[in-house]
């Protein structure tokens, strides 16, 4: 016994110098163009995580490098080359266009750069396109909208129509829900997939969805096309007959504020909502709002703080082993903002809470009243090989 | 769907509220083009411009409607200090040089609204007049988008009258038709352009700020709706008030019913309308020059 | 020939940096080297044929679509058979936009260029079988193994790039010194009077066109195997935008002009963007100061500087 502790205090005492890493994370946001926005919230998040669990860091440090992805997949593989070879990044954390994420993922891989996910949600980045060197904490696209099947069908919803931007992303949300729907004995009856770009005008989309006769409406659309599409759905009058539902991107947090009344009564799934209730949750929103003019911290902002704490985890797990650190990123689990978060071994895609939530306008706010909670929403490994 | 009368009333009523969007902005590029012979691409920038000016003042004042007035006035002022800093030093340079002017300034203009009013969207939050919705029949339809309607029209008619009841009008359509002979009968060709130029950014801005209350407001939106009116100035025929306002009816008609009836090729039909016009008639449905 | 002379000296530098770069240098020279063959082909009809596209980016990813395509298991052409079918097939289909595009002129031009560029931009960004907006990955680069070069390793490959940049410098150059590129300047400096001596100006103006795309679907092949990953984005207007703030940039009808545009605007993009998240208003203000200064692109500038000729 004796024995064993004097070995380990020589042991931590020789492995004192060695621990004090030096760690670089890239982070590559869009600063610029479309996704502007969530590159932002993104990167609050992220310095806010770095703040609150910077002093497990004990001696190692992080520097943090930064660039801008705009929306644009070759000139992000530039940039994330350069953070790599140039600038000696250690691992890469960012990323919201799915299309950038694709461009990537060979150059990580063939690398073995760590590049931990912090926004895309394409379903082949953790399936058949997966890495041992690339780990999600935000979503995939498939499993927002997939709990929604069974529980709308549960409510004795039993025809919808499906609505979402014709982009990969739009797809793969909608395919997720009919799967699970028609699983559960719903039937889709109509759908349509209006232009990412230049749509501002859902008005011919809405009328039609309304002359179908459906008994709901499930849709994915976000940022500004969220912003218009609820607004213009509460115009059009058509919640009366055909009640909205959707991805919970729908409504989410960065905007539901300016959707106000319109948003009242949308119903959507999503991996987190500012309402939940545990302390993790209250000491990050208190912490964002403080630190961001009183900006509500929405689950893009959650997904760069959890980010930060992953990696920063990673970095104690590894005891100053850069090594030891790419193989730590994936063992990392927490309760956190979201509730209990971990990383499925055989896909490195996030295994998280999915919240089911109708947005209730009261007083000039909207708040998310959480319906239900499907616990550990994991997965199928979707042709995933490590 | 199709034999639904009702559908064709309010597909078509969806496209009028579109082609009158269109038209607010279009009409002022295409004029500026009759007179002045360049394109300014930075049109799409200042329609952005009075969207988020027209956000601040709502926010500030709780009034939507002084924000219809005052943001046109503002995007007003920045034209002409574009126009006195940068265009017209460029008068003499050709057309190439002036739209590349304004090429640039996309990018700073975009930028600046970055910096200024951050990269979220924004929408009032305070009470829009006309947000309620109206039944058309048995159809209830957003008075909102009525409200637009009735400004595009009335915009199309004030010009109209002013085009062709006025001095300043009679200058204009001398100075599209020859600036050459309209400066030698008298006409101070320099000030009808700076005017012309002012209204054109003045209307930019009324069709942002009107836009703003069903669109919401943010920094790029003015490069997404440039592609459109480009097409709509090409459309119509370049330097031409009714070109202009057939142009807008044409695509706001085939986008909209193009989105309901052939959903698979909504993203083409405009672009195909433009190539057909260009091929039949390249001059433009209603050119100001023959 | 003092243009020459400058782009001798400017390949020279590219070359001499390429010796001293690492792997981030590498990367910067190959894309430095893509966007300048596109430039040259756009000023080739921009600068010289007077004919101004907004959709050149379009058959830019056109080649880069089609070399992944031929390329890939779809159809299995080997690597060079995939080039010459990206080139020339992307020269087919210019012809045939072409042929109906040429026949407007000016603003009208750019507009009918971005309406077909945007058409194709749309059928990509739709083509499910072509991967959508996500993109085409696991794109295969020539095999020079058999010559002991090996273009997976990034020095080889932007050397590559850089020789085929320099390549299309020379074919062009000696293009626009036959009679077809004596016809190619005066389209723009006279129509009239090439009408006049007889020659049927909409067909060359087409064959201008379809030249201009076979160059820039040749770009477009060496893109796709640079990334090795495809995306619509490369058809966008916005990167035909870009391509033409390099050639003006640099100095429109000039030929080096491009290259020296495609060097400024490539290394701005990244160097500005790791230090400022508004690059986008400092390009901008560079383009203004440049066309403010009545030159003709950096081109101009420089010979404006050097004693003796002006440009």
């Amino acid at each position: 016994m004796k024995r064993t502790l004097i070995a380990t205090s020589i042991a931590a005492l020789l492995a004192l110098p060695a621990s004090a890493a030096e760690y670089k994370v890239g982070v590559l946001l869009p600063f610029s163009g479309v996704y502007a926005g969530l590159g932002a919230h993104i990167e609050n998040g992220f310095k806010l995580g770095l703040e609150h669990f910077g002093d497990k860091l004990g001696t190692d440090t992080i520097t943090m490098l930064r660039d801008d992805t705009e929306a644009n997949p070759g000139a992000t593989l530039a940039k994330a080359k350069k953070m790599v070879l140039a600038d000696k990044a250690d691992v890469l954390t960012g990323i919201v266009s799915s299309a950038v994420l694709g461009g990537l993922r060979d150059f990580v891989h063939s690398s073995k750069t760590p590049l931990v996910v912090s926004n895309a949600g394409n379903d082949a980045a953790t399936g058949e396109r997966c890495s041992p060197y690339i780990t999600r904490v935000s979503f995939s696209n498939g499993s927002i909208t997939r709990v929604m099947g069974p529980w709308l069908a549960e409510q004795g919803v039993k025809t919808a129509y499906l609505m979402a931007p014709d982009y990969a992303a739009g797809h793969q949300m909608m395919d997720a829900f009919r799967a699970t729907f028609e699983a559960a004995g719903g039937k889709v009856i109509g759908e349509a997939y209006p232009p990412l770009k230049g749509t501002k005008d859902y008005g011919p989309y809405i009328s039609k969805a309304k002359a179908s006769g459906a008994e709901a409406l499930m849709t994915f659309f976000a940022g500004g096309a969220a912003i218009n599409f609820v607004k213009q759905y509460a115009e059009f009058g058509a919640a009366k007959d055909l009640p909205l539902y959707g991805a919970g991107f729908l409504t989410s947090a960065a905007y539901v504020h300016v959707q106000g009344a319109a948003a009242d009564g949308v119903i959507a799934s999503l991996h987190y909502v500012p309402t939940i209730d545990n302390a993790e949750n209250k000491r990050f929103q208190e912490g964002y709002q403080a630190a961001y003019e009183g900006k509500l911290g929405s689950e893009f902002a959650v997904a760069g703080y959890d980010s930060a704490r992953l990696i920063i985890e990673a970095i104690a797990a590894a005891g100053g082993d850069k090594a030891k650190f790419k193989g730590e990123l994936a063992k990392v689990s927490f309760n956190g903002p979201r509730g209990p978060l971990k990383i499925d071994p055989a896909t490195h895609n996030v295994i998280q809470n999915m919240y089911i939530f109708r947005n209730e306008f009261a007083d000039g706010k909207v708040t998310q009243n959480v319906l239900a909670t499907i616990e550990g929403v994991q997965d199928e490994v979707n042709g995933c090989k490590m | 769907m199709l034999t639904d009368p009702s559908f064709w009333l309010v597909q078509g009523l969806n496209s009028l509220q579109l082609a009158m969007l269109l038209f607010l902005l279009s009409v002022g590029l295409t004029v500026i083009f009759g007179l002045m012979n360049f394109v300014n691409l930075a049109h799409g920038s200042l329609y952005a411009l009075g969207a988020l000016i027209g956000y601040s003042i709502a926010e500030a004042s709780g009034s939507v409607f002084l924000a219809f007035l005052l943001a046109p006035l503002a995007v007003t002022a920045v034209g002409a200090l574009l126009y006195i800093t940068l265009i017209e030093r460029l008068r003499s340079a050709g057309p190439l040089p002036q739209v590349l002017v304004t090429f640039g300034l996309i990018f700073v203009l975009m930028d600046a609204q970055r910096y200024l009013w951050g990269s979220d969207a924004l929408g009032v939050t305070g009470d829009v007049p006309f947000s309620g919705t109206i039944h058309i029949g048995s159809e209830p339809y957003p008075a909102y988008r009525l409200f637009i309607i009735a400004v595009g029209i009335a915009v199309f008619a004030g010009l109209y009258l002013l085009l062709n009841r006025t001095r300043l009008g009679a200058e204009v359509r001398a100075g599209v038709d020859d600036a050459e002979t309209a400066a030698a009968l008298g006409v101070n060709v320099e000030r009808t352009f700076f005017l012309v130029f002012l209204l054109g950014c003045g209307l930019a801005g009324l069709a942002g700020a009107v836009a703003m209350p069903a669109f919401s407001a943010e920094a790029g939106m003015g490069v997404e709706i440039l592609v459109p009116t480009l097409v709509v100035v090409v459309v119509g025929g370049l330097g031409s008030l009714s070109g202009a306002f057939v142009g807008s009816l044409v695509i706001g008609v085939t986008l909209t019913f193009g989105t309901a009836l052939f959903p698979d090729f909504a993203g083409i039909a405009m672009y195909a309308a433009l190539v057909a016009v260009l091929l039949l008639r390249p001059q433009g449905l209603l050119p100001a020059r023959s | 020939m003092t243009r020459h002379l400058l782009a001798l000296a400017l390949f020279a530098a590219l070359f001499a940096w390429h010796s001293q770069a690492e792997y981030y240098g590498f990367e910067l020279l190959a894309e430095i080297a893509v966007f300048a063959i596109l430039a040259m082909s756009l000023d080739l009809l921009a600068g010289y044929g007077g004919m101004v596209s907004l959709g050149h980016a379009a058959l830019f990813g056109l080649g880069a679509y089609l070399y992944s395509w031929l390329g890939s298991d779809m159809v299995g052409l080997s690597a060079p058979l995939a080039i010459l079918g990206a080139a020339f097939g992307t020269g087919v289909i210019a012809l045939a936009v072409g042929a109906v595009a040429v026949r407007v002129e000016g603003i009208f031009f750019i507009m009918i260029t971005l309406g077909f560029g945007q058409m194709g931009h749309e059928f990509f960004f739709q083509n499910k079988a072509l991967g959508g907006d996500d993109g085409l990955f696991g794109i295969q680069r020539l095999d020079l193994s058999g010559i002991g070069i090996d273009l997976s390793d990034p020095g080889s490959f932007a050397l590559a790039a850089l020789v085929s940049a320099a390549l299309v410098y020379v074919l062009l150059a000696w293009v626009l010194a036959t009679p077809f590129g004596a016809v190619l300047k005066g389209l723009h400096a006279n129509p009239n009077r090439l009408r006049a001596l007889g020659l049927r100006v909409l067909t060359y103006r087409a064959a201008a066109f379809a030249f201009s795309g076979t160059v820039a679907g040749f770009a477009g092949s060496i893109s796709a195997q640079h990334t090795q990953f495809i995306t619509p984005h490369l058809l966008n207007w916005t990167t035909s935008g870009e391509v033409l703030i390099m050639v003006i940039l640099g100095g429109l009808g000039t030929l080096v002009g491009p290259v020296v545009g495609a060097v400024v605007l490539v290394l701005l993009r990244h160097e500005l963007s790791s230090i400022t998240d508004y690059w986008g208003a400092i390009m901008g203000g560079f383009l203004i100061l440049v066309v403010l200064s009545r030159q003709n692109g950096l081109v101009g500038l420089v010979e404006r500087l050097l004693p003796g000729r002006r440009g």
